[in-house]
């Protein structure tokens, strides 16, 4: 068996096996990352490592690689760069790669990214010469041959790339042989877009288990009833089940202390989230999870709660 | 295979005539595309005469083409009419862009003097479901995929032109560009290859455009 090489505490606690949990820091349109350093660090205790994102919905915001470095730097937490090919040529993205890696980041996600039309540069280039699968493609040649289109690398990066798949897309059919085609690239991991329909997600996970690659489920537990209205409004082709609202709702409208008000978000979503992800442990579907709750750290102690280790 | 074109707004193609001090205007209309596209033809050269006259321009003649993009045929139909090119300050086509260049290329050594203007905006080269409904489905990449891809160009319905979509923009079959009102170009490529029974298609992980062939100043010159 050949021995798997490993370049991060993530591309480890996989190749070991270990259940693990992800975060997500998203920062914001500002040079300064103090309040996402903050987050990062109340996180820390909990994570193996934390995503940072690079301009979700097309709204800029500081350079991902930057800021993965700088709160690496700061936090002590190890991070996945994200890094969509929406903004820069292939090009761009082989310097951006080396850049990382010498920048101290050994884990990246890549990422399509959402169109420049959508956000508030909707006047900007988009670029996407290469796809989300093509880049994982162009990661795996630097790491593993050290080389860009067969040129020679003099000191090659060394990153764990991962892959998205999104268990809510419909036809599914197009969406595994998808994420087949990202394997074949050569993606370590995946990380999956935000679920709350088990069976579903059960028989999504089911059909990829075949390309062999560790899924860390996505979630995204709601911090109070307007984040999960929310979520439930403006984030395309994922709904929030009615019961949730309904439960949500009558902790905003019925408990007037706001301590109190915490505490019930908090172990609602613990409620919901235990059961369904001990169900999907149970039949070997993960290899972890991936919270994307972004300014909600203090629901971290509740996951490593569930996944109890 | 029509090129689209759309009339730009008329005080910018007034602004450009201006900026030239343009007096005497000769009007050289597209009869083909841009008369499908009623950007041109023998209505598109009536109109603009009359606008151009309305403003005070003096036009020297308006011609209708068939061969404004052809650089054989431009040259005798200008030929024609050399005495009225002679008397012109300026050229506006009513064709797409090609014609513009077609007609500074014709008259480089003629009348190299003489500034060439566009009524239109060219937007793509089109199919046509019927007039003013206008799609683009071919974006002339030079490396055509379709033999592959079901016959379905994801260059031109992906609103990314990715090689491996969809991407996690798409939405039960709908795009996030333009609010999931048009379809996701490689769902209509994935339910084309089903229905032809040729999934194994659609898993082909493909390589990235080679822009180093298509993204430079292209020609076929064959002889």
């Amino acid at each position: 068996m050949t021995e798997v090489k490993t370049y991060s505490k993530l591309g480890e606690a996989l190749a070991k096996g270990e259940f693990i949990l992800t975060g997500e820091l998203e920062p914001e349109k500002t040079t300064d990352l103090s309040h996402t350093i903050h987050e990062a660090k109340e996180m820390a205790p909990y994570v193996i490592a934390a995503n940072v994102t690079d301009s979700p919905l097309g709204i800029v915001t500081i350079n991902s690689m930057a800021a993965t470095h700088l709160i690496q730097k700061a936090a002590g937490l190890e991070c996945v760069w994200q890094m969509t090919v929406r903004d820069v040529n292939k090009l761009g993205i082989a310097g951006m790669i080396m850049g990382a890696h010498a920048l101290g980041i050994r884990n990246v996600l890549s990422l399509t990214g959402d169109h420049t039309a959508l956000g508030d540069m909707p006047e900007s280039k988009p670029v996407f010469d290469l796809d989300s699968a093509t880049l994982i493609k162009l990661v795996r040649e630097m790491v593993d041959k050290g080389s860009i289109n067969g040129n020679e690398i003099e000191a090659p990066p060394t990153l764990h790339v991962g892959a998205a798949a999104n268990p809510n897309a419909e036809p599914m059919g197009a969406e595994i042989l998808k994420i087949g085609r990202k394997a074949e690239a050569g993606c370590e991991f995946i990380q999956t877009q935000v679920v709350y329909d088990l069976d579903r997600t059960i028989e999504f996970l089911s059909e990829i288990k075949k390309y062999k690659v560790p899924v860390l489920l996505g979630i995204f537990p709601m911090k109070s009833y307007g984040m999960a209205k929310g979520f439930d409004t403006f984030v395309p082709g994922v709904s929030v089940p009615k019961e949730i609202l309904a439960k949500w709702k009558s902790v905003k409208n019925e408990v007037t202390d706001k301590k109190q008000q915490k505490e019930l978000y908090d172990q609602y979503n613990y409620d919901f989230f235990k059961p369904f992800i001990t169900e999907l442990r149970k039949k070997n579907l993960l290899a972890g999870i991936h919270c994307m709750a972004v300014h909600y750290p203090r629901i971290f102690p509740k996951l490593k709660d569930i996944i109890g280790n | 295979m029509v090129v689209i074109t759309t009339k730009k707004p008329e005080e910018e193609v007034f602004e450009a005539l201006n900026n030239f001090n343009a007096k005497n205007v000769l009007v050289v209309s597209c009869g083909v595309c841009a008369a499908l596209c009623q950007t041109g033809g023998t209505e598109g050269a009536e109109e603009w005469s009359e606008k151009l006259k309305e403003r005070g321009f003096n036009v020297t003649n308006a011609i209708v083409s068939d061969d404004v993009c052809d650089n054989r045929e431009m040259k005798k139909d200008l030929r024609k009419i050399d005495d009225d090119v002679k008397k012109s300050d300026a050229i506006l086509t009513l064709s797409c862009g090609l014609g513009v260049q077609s007609i500074i290329e014709v008259l480089s050594k003629t009348h190299p003097e003489i500034p060439v203007f566009t009524a239109n905006n060219t937007e793509f080269i089109g199919m046509t479901e019927r007039i003013g409904r206008f799609y683009m489905r071919c974006q002339g990449c030079g490396n055509c995929l379709l033999n592959e891809t079901g016959g379905i160009c994801p260059i031109t319905t992906c609103a990314k032109a990715l090689m491996n979509g969809p991407c996690g923009g798409m939405v039960d079959g709908k795009c996030e560009v333009g609010d999931y009102e048009k379809d996701c170009g490689w769902i209509l490529i994935y339910n084309r290859l089903k229905e032809l029974g040729r999934l194994d298609l659609f898993s082909k992980l493909r390589d990235p455009l080679d822009w180093s062939k298509i993204g430079h100043q292209r020609e076929v010159v064959w002889r």
